[in-house]
């Protein structure tokens, strides 16, 4: 009996992750597309939308194209190359793709500008300066992953400049097309950015079903259906590409590689470097003049909305990393079903957000739930039914990475799946999985579009204060709540860095 | 580990009063919280509230209403215009509460059912750059937003959502819906910008990107109260009018009934009419409130409306409008 038990448990850890993806991401949406009229569809009949979705694939490719030659180079130098301060750089050029999008949209608009703001290039702009860090962050994190025995061998024959081009680079690629495939499936999805700088997108027409007069929930879902099957068909290509084996993610390894010398290119690429990264923070710099210009941190009142955005993250982040442990290891090791388990968390990340907040409400605003519907849990809920596939996928790569041989030994000795995975997996992962913590809690921190449709009355989180502040609220308060959302996503990353470098020493 | 967990949890589970009530509301919050926490103050009751943003205006809390209609949340319902409470009403949401601190609210402004009263109002006005345009050629009409010699000068709001959908919805009832599709199509043919918010379009007029926009009064007061060289005018004093849209106190069918009554009391009172125009120029519906620098609904022509009929107007017209929007 114990010895049938031991052996299910992996089973029914993988079934449990199961249930509670299904419960966080289908039933919702499930629940939204039950409610559709029978006519729904008719929806996708008339050109119009096709037409829109174009335009949103066309502004997604563009913004993707840019974050590629803005990543690229910058991933390159900041995580290989002797740049002086790159780390510092890296983190700077990293600080917008850790806000909500609307905040840089709205830092920009601070500054002086022209009308090109309020344009599909203005849109852009505003996306490559929030996401290209994606792509840099993942290149980075790529290139100190290569071998370090094929750069030695490289050194003794070629110069730097063609070890970083023809060893360090080419073996970045599956993290640059992670990366790149990130970037489109976020700027696909963006609703914020294009609503501010008005620029019309598909996301914008599900919103119109939800968010007008004629409350059309069960329209949106169909109307989400053409995403979710770009989001299929982007699943399907980095799945062929098979990123998931080739790159560590969050610095995941300990080992010293030397630095590539630049050489006579060091003073331009620093120089390059760092302009990129102060690029990242000018947004920033417009919401700090505004605030200091008319005394917004005088006027300001946080009140709970920090606590209210800290504590639902935490608990989101939290479970989503013990459901990443059994689900990401399960991708890695490709045990059956887990495929399954990763396209459900996906499905949650790409689906529009205002279409899964209604959906959440649908499933969860019911007298038997009641207690956590009213209550900050219900963030953590939401939170996690978008967020699942951060922890979930960062895990995966780091297990993929190791070796199975130590579990297979213990499995012969009679370990079990729970203790194997306390014992050996956990342990000898652990600085990954805190990376993968951090990661979801920072994506939950900086969450607006999910929050802001059904945060309990009285506690709003700090990015959705910040949007209905945003009504008529002076321009100084406004920035200066952005600027303590800045803040706050600050320390939490700063704090996991510094939490984390201790693991490693 | 286990104890930040147990403080998340408690975190979780200490959090409800029983003494509360639970608004939504699409009156800007920098205006709404401090009436509600002046409520909280004299009452002892804690006012639990989920605020609009600006870009869904007034839908955002009404389709979350909607969607919670099966175990309803919000106890009240403080909408920023007439229109939106009817859908409620339609959907038997609303339970009726003929209010006695509204005795005094005019007739126009108060259903006589009880199923919505109104509070401080707001007019839709024409903003207009003064550098931009001099004072002898100063718009008159909404009309004029369509004009070629304001051509890619002028903006207004996205019609889909917040007080222009209701402004859009009085011109398909006063104009007819071939003059109006004729008017939004003018629009975009004249290069008007079509901005995510009113205050967006507070913003583009005030920082001179465009010359003239189409927005509500408490809009225009931000802009003065800022110092932006604007000018505010009520358009149509010649013809239809201005439109003219209480804010509206709706009760629901909440879970707290009684701190609700409580509220909506408040909400409809002389003092919240004073404090709304004090601090949001919204124009009190009382003749007996007045506030220096405010106008009141009465100082100028305004545009004979149907509310309950707007309601269904807006719900029309919102197909071809989406087509319009090109979502």
């Amino acid at each position: 009996m114990g010895g049938t038990l031991k052996r299910a448990q992996e089973h029914l850890a993988l079934a449990v992750a199961g249930v509670v993806l299904c419960a966080l991401v289908l039933l919702p949406l499930v629940g939204v597309v039950a409610e559709a009229p029978s006519g729904a569809l008719a929806t996708l009949v008339s050109p119009r939308p096709w037409l829109l979705l174009l335009r949103s694939c066309a502004l997604a490719a563009v913004v993707t194209a840019c974050a590629l030659a803005v990543g690229l180079p910058l991933g390159l130098l900041l995580g290989r190359a002797d740049v002086p301060g790159r780390r510092a750089a890296l983190l700077l050029h990293a600080l917008p793709a850790f806000l909500p999008p609307f905040i840089v949209a709205l830092g920009w608009f601070n500054l002086p500008h022209g009308n090109a703001l309020f344009s599909f290039a203005g849109a852009v702009c505003v996306e490559t300066a929030v996401f290209a860090p994606i792509l840099t962050i993942l290149v980075a994190v790529g290139v100190r992953g290569v071998d370090p025995s094929l750069e030695e061998a490289g050194r003794l024959t070629a110069s730097p400049w063609k070890v970083a081009t023809r060893i360090v680079l080419p073996a970045a690629w599956p993290a640059a097309a992670l990366g790149a495939l990130l970037v489109f499936a976020l700027s696909l999805s963006e609703l914020g950015v294009p609503l501010f700088l008005r620029v019309r997108v598909y996301p914008a027409a599900v919103f119109a079903r939800l968010g007008s007069i004629d409350f059309a929930p069960g329209e949106a879902a169909v109307l989400a259906l053409p995403m979710l099957a770009i989001a299929a068909a982007l699943l399907l290509v980095e799945r062929r590409i098979g990123v998931r084996r080739s790159f560590a993610v969050l610095g995941l390894r300990s080992e010293e590689r030397p630095l590539l010398a630049l050489g006579r290119h060091r003073t331009t690429a620093t120089i390059a470097c760092w302009l990129a990264a102060a690029a990242s923070v000018v947004p920033l710099l417009g919401l700090a003049i505004r605030t200091l210009r008319d005394g917004g941190f005088a006027q300001v009142e946080i009140g709970a909305s920090a606590w209210n955005s800290v504590v639902p993250a935490a608990l989101a982040a939290s479970v989503l990393t013990v459901v990443g442990i059994v689900t990401g290891r399960a991708v890695a090791r490709d045990r059956p079903g887990s495929r399954l388990l990763d396209a459900l968390a996906v499905l949650g990340f790409v689906t529009p957000a205002a279409v899964l907040g209604v959906g959440i409400i649908t499933v969860w605003n019911r007298p038997s739930t009641a207690v956590l519907y009213r209550s900050l849990a219900i963030l953590a809920v939401g939170f996690a039914a978008r967020y699942a596939v951060i922890p979930s996928r960062a895990i995966a790569v780091a297990i993929a990475q190791g070796s199975a041989h130590l579990e297979e030994a213990a499995a012969v000795h009679g370990a079990g799946f729970l203790r194997r995975m306390r014992r050996i997996v956990v342990p000898l992962h652990w600085r990954a999985i805190s990376g993968a913590w951090l990661l979801a809690f920072v994506f939950c921190l900086r969450d607006l579009e999910t929050a802001v449709l059904f945060y309990p009355p009285g506690s709003a989180p700090l990015t959705v204060r910040i949007l209905t502040m945003e009504a008529n609220g002076a321009a100084a308060i406004v920035a200066a709540l952005s600027l303590a959302q800045c803040g706050l996503v600050a320390a939490a990353v700063a704090l996991g860095a510094w939490l984390l470098s201790g693991a490693l020493r | 580990m286990k104890r930040v967990l147990l403080l998340l949890l408690l975190s979780f589970a200490c959090k409800r009063d029983v003494r509360e009530v639970v608004v939504y509301t699409s009156v800007d919050q920098p205006f709404s919280e401090p009436i509600f926490r002046e409520f909280e103050k004299r009452s002892g009751l804690k006012v639990l509230a989920v605020y609009d943003t600006e870009e869904t205006k007034s839908t955002g809390v009404l389709n979350r209403i909607i969607a919670e209609a099966q175990q309803p949340q919000a106890d009240v319902f403080w909408s920023g215009d007439p229109v939106r409470p009817f859908l409620l009403v339609k959907r038997g949401l609303v339970e009726p509460y003929l209010s006695p601190a509204a005795a005094s609210v005019p007739a126009q402004f108060k259903a006589a059912d009880g199923t919505w009263t109104g509070s401080a109002a707001r007019a839709r006005i024409l903003l207009v750059n003064r550098q931009k345009i001099s004072p002898a050629d100063m718009p008159k009409s909404v009309r004029d937003l369509a004009a070629a010699k304001w051509r890619n000068q002028t903006a207004v709001a996205n019609p889909l959502f917040g007080t222009t959908t209701m402004h859009v919805a009085a011109l398909f009832s006063a104009w007819g819906d071939d003059k109006a599709r004729a008017f939004l199509d003018e629009l975009k043919g004249n290069g008007t910008r079509i901005a995510s918010s009113n205050g967006e379009v507070r913003r583009l007029v005030a920082a001179g990107e465009v010359a003239l926009g189409l927005c509500d009064t408490d809009d225009a007061a931000e802009a003065l109260h800022d110092g932006a060289p604007v000018e505010v005018v009520y358009p149509d004093q010649d013809g239809i009018g201005t439109l003219v849209m209480p804010t509206t106190v709706v009760l629901l069918k909440g879970p707290h009934r009684e701190a609700a009554r409580a509220l909506v009391d408040w909400l409809v009172s002389a003092d919240v009419d004073k404090r709304m125009a004090e601090s949001a120029a919204h124009m009190p519906l009382r003749r007996e409130v007045q506030v220096r620098g405010v106008r009141s609904a009465d100082s100028f022509r305004s545009m004979q409306v149907d509310y309950a009929r707007l309601g269904d107007e807006t719900e029309k017209i919102q197909p071809w409008l989406r087509q319009w929007a090109g979502l």
